[in-house]
């Protein structure tokens, strides 16, 4: 996709008539609505544009290219929460997982009730995700799933829970196996049609924040990757960062009320499950999911390459380092919780970047512990000789008899936590309106993760997607353009 | 303009973190990954990487009193709160750059019979997240 790069730009004063602050699933489809209904669309992304291909995915070069900080960021508690966010032009859809769900009935519900959340129905919302999965072409794999997929699936039917395949946002060519499935991220997708539309996307440019008056944004001001300062009119601002840079960025701009309070994640613990034959799979994550116990508990496969199998490996070193000699056997699953817990996103003065922390509750830590417990029986079932927990003084699972010393030995403050998957921050129908304007502004518009007002208990894009161009389209029938 | 947290902290650390974890990781591998974990611990956010400093500064004094190898021994043995999270840190930093750079390296740090010459790095394979 052409993007123009920072460097390109020989005037860093720029205008438009609506402003998009970010380029992921949030932002890129707020840009191809707008654009396509005649809005002139002006896209900034502070991280490079990278095609598909230039990296390797889930490896060290891709965290170094699309992620930011390189991929070492945390929430800081007890224990303290890894995350990762992408900061690419197409954001968090260049390098999560890809697998889609739209969002579940009774989450719409819950939704719509407790945040007084009006027009957001089943139905449209449905309708608009029957327009993406067409558009990023969702489905299931067409031909063969790979080793860690099948062995996820063998676990699951043998005990008889409940597990199915999660379609992925590919295209596939030849066999249609798993890997060879190619990614319909953002940058494949919406961000193309936006800027077919007209709308100019810039990659490398940051926005320090927002300047505004009497509750109008007048004026963004940025800062170029190579450090030029610059500005940006704009008559309307779509701030689509993503959960914690949202916040942060209308937090330095003066706006707090509600805002980065109330952080939502699905926490995660890990485990390295050995097997008799080759499984390693570096570059993709298992398609299978067991949703048994869902919503609390949902179990599921990672990227599992040599690096990240030495790290599931690494709380308990002295005993597990071990089995890292045969890395070719090994691939890393994890069991995810629904969490009542909730963190808080702070942009502190003078700081670059904000002070996420999280809290997870007594029942969150409980949880964690049954749900790796479960997923370490599940695993044995699947066929497993030998089942690390990534937590210090794990025991080594090779039966079930092992699994109570699991249970008693876990502890969430020593376990390595993390999520990928960040919302809530400005939630809509509290933070917001009930279609994304920021309380207490005329011009300020949210429209990515952070406004799904809890975890949807299934991976989020679908939902931040349906939920974007939703308020997209209410933007372009309710607005006053100003000619 | 001082940088944060001193680099020669950072890498005095992980340096006796490496040689205490893999003993047979060859000289230049160890470099290799001591200049890796320098530079991601540089790139944290600043909130981190502030928090980071503060540690780094309270474990080099201490590492200048009991010796930086006796305090590794010790922090591996019974890792201590706050303590505990930097050495995490800088573990998970360097194990995920061994292995994603030498696969066939096992889990003293030797290069494995059939890997590349100590030193030359092998094309990045993969590290990440769910």
């Amino acid at each position: 996709m052409n993007v123009t790069r920072h460097t390109e730009l020989e005037d860093t004063r720029l205008e438009a008539e609506v402003l998009v602050v970010g380029s992921g699933a949030g932002g890129a489809t707020t840009a191809a609505t707008l654009a396509e209904a005649g809005f002139d669309v002006l896209v900034v992304e502070e991280g490079a544009a990278v095609r598909q291909g230039e990296v390797v995915p889930f490896s060290l070069d891709q965290m170094d290219h699309q992620y930011r900080n390189g991929g070492v960021t945390a929430a800081v508690g007890f224990p303290s929460i890894a995350y990762t966010e992408g900061c690419c032009v197409g954001g968090g859809t260049e390098i999560n997982s890809g697998l889609y769900r739209r969002p579940p009935e009774e989450v719409l519900e819950r939704w719509r009730r407790r945040h007084g959340i009006v027009g957001f129905s089943t139905e449209e919302l449905y309708a608009i995700c029957d327009e993406v999965e067409r558009e990023l072409s969702v489905q299931p794999v067409p031909g063969a799933q790979t080793a860690p997929s099948e062995a996820m699936r063998r676990g699951a039917a043998r005990l008889g829970w409940r597990h199915e395949e999660i379609p992925r946002w590919m295209t596939y060519h030849g066999a249609g196996d798993a890997r060879s499935g190619r990614r319909q991220s953002m940058s494949e997708t919406y961000l193309p049609r936006a800027r077919a539309a007209g709308a100019r996307v810039l990659a490398g440019i940051r926005v320090d924040r927002l300047v505004l008056d009497d509750g109008r944004a007048v004026r963004a001001l940025v800062t170029t990757a190579d450090g030029r300062p610059g500005t940006i009119d704009a008559a309307h601002v779509f701030v689509c960062g993503g959960a914690i840079q949202t916040p942060a960025l209308l937090q330095r701009s003066g706006l707090r009320h509600r805002i980065g309070r109330s952080l939502a994640v699905h926490p995660t613990v890990k485990l390295a499950a050995r097997f008799d034959e080759d499984v390693n799979v570096a570059d993709d994550v298992p398609v299978y999911q067991v949703k048994e116990f869902a919503p609390d508990l949902s179990f599921g496969g990672s990227a599992s390459g040599p690096g990240l199998a030495a790290l599931a490996l690494s709380d308990s070193w002295a005993r597990f380092g071990p089995a890292i000699d045969d890395w070719r056997r090994l691939a890393v699953y994890y069991a995810a919780i629904t969490s009542e817990g909730r963190g808080a996103v702070r942009a502190l003065p003078g700081l670059r970047d904000p002070l996420v922390t999280y809290r997870l509750t007594r029942r969150d830590r409980e949880l964690l512990g049954r749900g790796l417990a479960r997923l370490a029986l599940l695993m044995l079932e699947a066929g497993a000789t030998a089942v690390y927990p990534s937590y210090r003084g794990a025991p080594v699972v090779r039966s079930r008899a092992d699994l109570a010393t699991l249970t008693g030995t876990f502890a969430a403050g020593r376990a390595s936590v993390m999520t990928v998957h960040l919302c809530s921050t400005v939630p809509l129908g509290t933070a917001t309106d009930s279609f994304g304007r920021v309380h207490g502004t005329a011009n300020v518009y949210v429209n990515d993760a952070s406004l799904l007002p809890d975890a949807p208990g299934v991976n989020p894009q679908g939902s931040v997607m349906a939920v974007a161009i939703r308020n997209a389209r209410h933007f372009v029938e309710t607005v006053e353009r100003v000619s | 303009m001082p940088t944060f947290p001193p680099p020669g902290l950072v890498e005095e650390f992980c340096d006796h973190v490496l040689r205490h974890d893999f003993p047979d990781l060859p000289s230049e591998r160890r470099r290799s990954t001591v200049a890796f974990t320098v530079r991601r611990v540089a790139g944290l956010p600043s909130p981190m990487k502030l928090a980071v400093t503060v540690v780094a500064v309270a474990v080099g004094a201490l590492g200048r009193v009991a010796g930086t190898h006796r305090l590794v021994q010790l922090l591996a043995a019974r890792p201590l709160p706050v303590l505990g999270e930097y050495v995490r840190l800088v573990r998970s930093l360097a194990y995920a750059y061994v292995w994603d750079t030498w696969p066939d390296t096992t889990h003293t740090g030797r290069p494995a019979a059939a890997a590349t010459p100590a030193g030359e790095a092998r094309p990045s394979v993969a590290v990440s997240s769910a």
